[in-house]
C-alpha cells in the first residue's frame, strides 16, 4: 500500500479492497448451499444405512456414525469385478468421443473465429442453434434415423452398401452419439479462445519467415491451448456421467458406462442407493483428477504468458 | 425395488392421442374401405411413515396374509360428508387415461388434481419424507406390506367402495392383503414374449416346450430383446431354467440364470430396453422383445402409417403346453395416510372401479382392469383388444395357474444377490 496517503484516503483504498471479492458472494454462497450441501447429502447416503421396511438408503450425518459398507463394496467390484470393466469402457469411450470432438471442433471453431469476415454473425448462430433444442430430443432424432428403415440405412442403400444395424449395440454408434451430443459445447469455449488471438501476433510470425503451417503450429495452437482444456472439461465432465446415450443409442451390455451403472444403483434398486452414492463419489474423485490437471496446465500457461 | 411397465417410463413415447378402442375402429373402418380404395388405385394403374420396526407381513399365493390395522391408523368412520377437495392423486406417469380425470371430478363435484411418478422408489421416497401430501396412491401389489408396515396408506372403509364386487374374487380378496383391507386392484397384467410375425416363425415361439428358449435362438440374432429390469429378466431366466421365481431361487439358481443371460452378448447381440415391445417392434427395431400385457396391446398404436399391426403376436408362457412359468401381477390403489380428502379418496377409488369408467381407462392405458364383466370375447368383439392380440388378454383363472407367478416383495438379503448376478449380466461383453 503507498505510504504517502492520508488517513481517508487509505480508508478508501480498504474499502475498495472488500467490493470486487464482494461480488464472489453471491457464487460463494450459491457454491455452498447448492453443491457443498448437496454433496456431503450423497456422502452422508454413502456412509449411510438401509431402512428395515422400506430398504431404502438412509443418510448418516454424523461422520463419526460413518460406515463404509458400500465403499467396500464398490471398491470390490472396481478392482475384482464388472464394475472395473465398466469404468475401462466408459473411460475409453470418453477419451475417443473427446479426440473426435477436437478433431472435428477445432477446424469448425478456427473457420469461424479466423476465417470468417463477412456474415459472422450468421456463422455464430449455426455454432449456437444445437443449444436451442435439448439434448434428448436430439438423441431421439437419432434413433430414429439409424433404425433399420431410417434415413441412414436408406442412404447406404441408395450408395450401393448394405444396411446396418446401428442400434444393436455399436460402440462406435454410442461414440459417435456422444461426440454429436457434445461437441458444440466443445466448439463455443474454444471459438472464443481463437476469437481472441491478436492478429498482429501472427502477423508478427509471418513477418519473421514463418510459414502459415508454422504460424499456426508455433503461435495460433498454443495460444488456442486454454481454449481447447476448456471445451475438453466442458465435454469431459459430463461425458462420464452420461447414461441416456447409450441407452437410446444401444442397450446392449457391450455399451454400458458408469451412468448406466449408477441409475441402477440409484434408480431401479430398493437398498443399493448407498452403493449408487459411493459410486457416484468415485467417478467424481477421477473427474477431479481431469479438473486439477486442467486447472494446474491453466495456472502454467497463465504464468508463462505473464512472464 | 417396483418391477413395473411404467418404471422410467419414456416421457417422450408415452403419449398417445388415441384411444385403442378409437384406433381400432378406425383401422377397422380402414380395413373395409382399404380392398376397395386399392382396387381403384389397382384399376387406376401402376400404420410414512417410516420404518420403525414394524413387521412387514408378505404374503404368498400359498400363504396369504392379513394386513395389521394399527390403532394409530385407523379406517375413517362410516357415513362422513365428502371432504371440498380438491383431490391429489399420485400415480404413475401415463398410467392413467386423461380423459377419466375430468370425468371423475365432475362425478364428485371437486377439482382432482394429478401427479405422476416414473419409478416407485423416487414415489416411496416422497411420500416416507412427507414433502407431498396426496390422497391417492397406485402401489405395485409387491409393495403393499412394505407400505402397511411403515404406515404410509390407511385402511379402506369398504362402505365407500361398493364397486370392489365388481373386482375379480382373486384380487377382491388377495394373498397380498387378505380382504382387501388396505387396497383394491387397478389393472392386471402378465410378462411374456411378443414377435412380428413378418421377423419371427411363430412355431420358434409356441411350437417349443419351453418358450422362454426363444431368446437364445440365434436365427434371432441382433433383432432380439429384454426388460432392462432386474427382477423382470433375471425371472424369466429363472424360468427358463425351471427354477423358482427371483423371491425363493438359490444364490447357485441365480447364478446359473446369469450364466444364461451373459450367453446373450454374444449369441443374440441382446439388447435391454423399456420400450422395446411397444415402441421397438413396431419401428422394427426388434423382431421379439419381453413384453408385459398391457405394452403389447398397445403397440399396434405405435405402428407406422405404412406398418401392419397385424403381424404382432404374443404368448404367455405360463399358458403353452409344456411346463413353463411366467410372471403374473397386478397394480392396486390405496388411500394414503394423512390424506386431506379420505372421503373422496375412496369415492375416487370407487369410481375407479366403476365398470364403465375401468373400460374408459383401459382403453387409453392398454392393461387391463380386472372387472367381473370383462372376458376375451367382449373385448375383442367390442374392439378394446385387436383379434390377433386376444392372448394378451388376462384371465381371473391366471391367477389361480400354479405356473402363473406373482412376484412378491423381496428381502433386502435376496434383492442383492439378484443385483450383484444383474450387474454381471449388465457388465456384458
Amino acid at each position: 500500500m503507498p505510504t504517502n496517503l492520508q488517513g481517508a484516503e487509505i480508508e478508501a483504498v480498504g474499502q475498495r479492497r472488500f467490493v470486487w471479492p464482494a461480488f464472489a458472494m453471491p457464487g460463494l454462497v450459491w457454491l455452498m448451499l447448492l453443491f457443498v450441501v448437496p454433496f456431503y447429502g450423497v456422502i452422508a447416503v454413502s456412509m449411510g444405512s438401509v431402512d428395515p421396511i422400506f430398504l431404502k438408503p438412509q443418510p448418516e450425518w454424523n461422520p463419526l456414525q460413518w460406515d463404509s459398507t458400500a465403499f467396500g463394496e464398490v471398491f470390490g467390484d472396481i478392482f475384482g469385478g464388472t464394475l472395473g470393466v465398466i469404468f475401462v469402457r466408459t473411460i475409453i469411450y470418453v477419451a475417443s468421443a473427446s479426440l473426435l470432438c477436437v478433431l472435428v471442433g477445432y477446424p469448425v471453431a478456427y473457420f469461424v473465429a479466423r476465417r470468417v469476415d463477412k456474415h459472422k454473425t450468421a456463422w455464430l448462430l449455426a455454432l449456437l442453434a444445437p443449444f436451442w433444442i435439448n439434448y434428448l430430443m436430439r438423441m431421439l432424432a437419432w434413433v430414429n434415423l439409424l433404425s433399420p428403415d431410417g434415413l441412414v440405412n436408406r442412404s447406404l442403400g441408395w450408395l450401393g452398401f448394405a444396411p446396418q444395424d446401428w442400434l444393436g449395440g455399436r460402440p462406435l454408434t454410442v461414440i459417435l452419439g456422444l461426440v454429436y451430443g457434445y461437441l458444440p459445447f466443445f466448439i463455443l469455449p474454444l471459438y472464443a479462445a481463437l476469437d481472441r488471438i491478436d492478429t498482429r501476433v501472427l502477423e508478427a510470425a509471418r513477418d519473421l519467415g514463418a510459414r502459415p503451417s508454422e504460424a499456426f503450429r508455433r503461435v495460433t495452437l498454443p495460444l488456442s491451448k486454454q481454449g481447447i482444456l476448456a471445451g475438453l472439461v466442458l465435454i469431459m465432465l459430463p461425458m462420464f456421467g452420461d447414461y441416456y446415450t447409450p441407452n437410446l443409442l444401444s442397450g446392449s451390455p457391450r455399451t454400458r458406462l458408469i451412468g448406466n451403472q449408477i441409475d441402477q444403483f440409484v434408480n431401479q434398486t430398493s437398498s443399493q442407493g448407498g452403493q449408487g452414492a459411493a459410486l457416484t463419489i468415485v467417478l467424481m474423485a477421477v473427474v477431479a483428477v481431469l479438473m486439477v490437471s486442467y486447472l494446474a496446465n491453466v495456472q502454467r500457461i497463465t504464468e508463462e504468458a505473464r512472464r | 425395488m417396483a418391477f413395473h411397465p411404467r418404471e422410467n417410463w419414456n416421457r417422450q413415447t408415452g403419449r398417445r392421442r388415441l384411444t385403442r378402442r378409437e384406433f381400432l375402429v378406425g383401422t377397422g373402418a380402414l380395413g373395409i374401405s382399404l380392398p376397395a380404395i386399392s382396387a381403384i388405385l389397382a384399376a387406376c394403374g401402376d400404420g410414512g411413515g417410516g420404518g420403525d420396526g414394524a413387521e412387514v407381513r408378505i404374503g404368498t399365493p400359498s400363504d396369504p396374509v392379513e394386513q395389521a390395522i394399527f390403532d394409530d391408523n385407523p379406517a375413517i368412520a362410516s357415513g362422513l360428508a365428502p371432504e371440498a377437495g380438491p383431490l391429489r392423486v399420485y400415480n404413475w406417469a401415463d398410467y392413467i387415461n386423461p380423459d377419466i380425470i375430468p370425468a371423475a371430478a365432475e362425478a364428485l363435484g371437486v377439482d382432482i388434481e394429478l401427479t405422476t411418478f416414473f419409478n416407485e422408489e423416487e414415489a416411496i421416497q416422497k411420500l416416507v419424507s412427507g414433502e407431498v401430501r396426496f390422497d391417492v396412491w397406485f402401489p405395485v401389489a409387491s409393495t403393499v406390506a412394505k407400505a402397511v408396515a411403515g404406515r404410509l396408506i390407511q385402511p379402506l372403509n369398504h362402505g365407500y367402495v361398493p364397486n370392489l364386487t365388481n373386482v375379480w374374487p382373486q384380487l377382491a380378496d388377495p394373498f397380498y392383503d387378505m380382504g382387501s383391507r388396505y387396497t383394491v386392484p387397478y389393472t392386471v397384467y402378465q410378462t411374456g414374449i411378443a414377435w412380428r410375425t413378418d421377423m419371427v416363425d411363430s412355431a420358434d415361439v409356441e411350437g417349443i416346450d419351453n418358450p422362454w428358449d426363444v431368446f437364445w435362438n440365434p436365427k434371432y440374432k441382433g433383432i432380439t430383446g429384454l426388460y432392462d429390469d432386474f427382477r423382470e429378466t433375471m425371472g424369466m431366466s429363472l424360468f427358463r431354467n425351471g427354477a423358482s421365481d427371483g423371491s425363493r431361487a438359490s444364490a447357485d439358481e441365480i447364478d446359473a440364470a446369469a450364466a444364461g443371460l451373459g450367453e446373450l452378448v454374444d449369441l443374440m447381440d441382446i439388447r435391454y430396453t423399456i420400450d422395446g415391445a411397444y415402441a421397438g417392434l413396431p419401428e422394427g427395431r426388434f423382431g421379439l422383445h419381453m413384453a408385459w400385457s398391457g405394452d403389447i396391446v398397445a403397440a399396434p398404436l405405435y405402428y407406422p402409417e405404412d406398418g401392419d399391426p397385424s403381424v404382432t403376436r404374443y404368448l404367455w408362457p405360463a399358458r403353452a403346453p409344456g411346463s413353463a412359468k411366467a410372471h403374473i401381477a397386478n397394480d392396486t390403489m390405496a388411500v394414503l395416510r394423512g390424506a386431506s380428502n379420505p372421503v373422496l379418496a375412496h369415492q375416487f377409488i370407487n369410481f375407479m372401479l366403476d365398470e364403465g369408467n375401468a373400460l374408459e381407462n383401459f382403453g387409453w392405458n392398454g392393461y387391463q382392469p380386472p372387472q367381473n364383466g370383462l372376458d376375451v370375447s367382449l373385448l375383442v368383439q367390442d374392439e378394446w383388444v385387436p383379434d390377433y392380440l386376444d392372448s394378451a388378454v388376462v384371465l381371473p383363472s391366471d391367477f389361480e395357474d400354479a405356473r402363473g407367478v406373482v412376484p412378491v416383495q423381496l428381502s433386502a438379503e435376496q434383492e442383492k444377490l439378484l443385483l450383484d448376478a444383474w450387474g454381471k449380466v449388465q457388465a456384458g461383453g
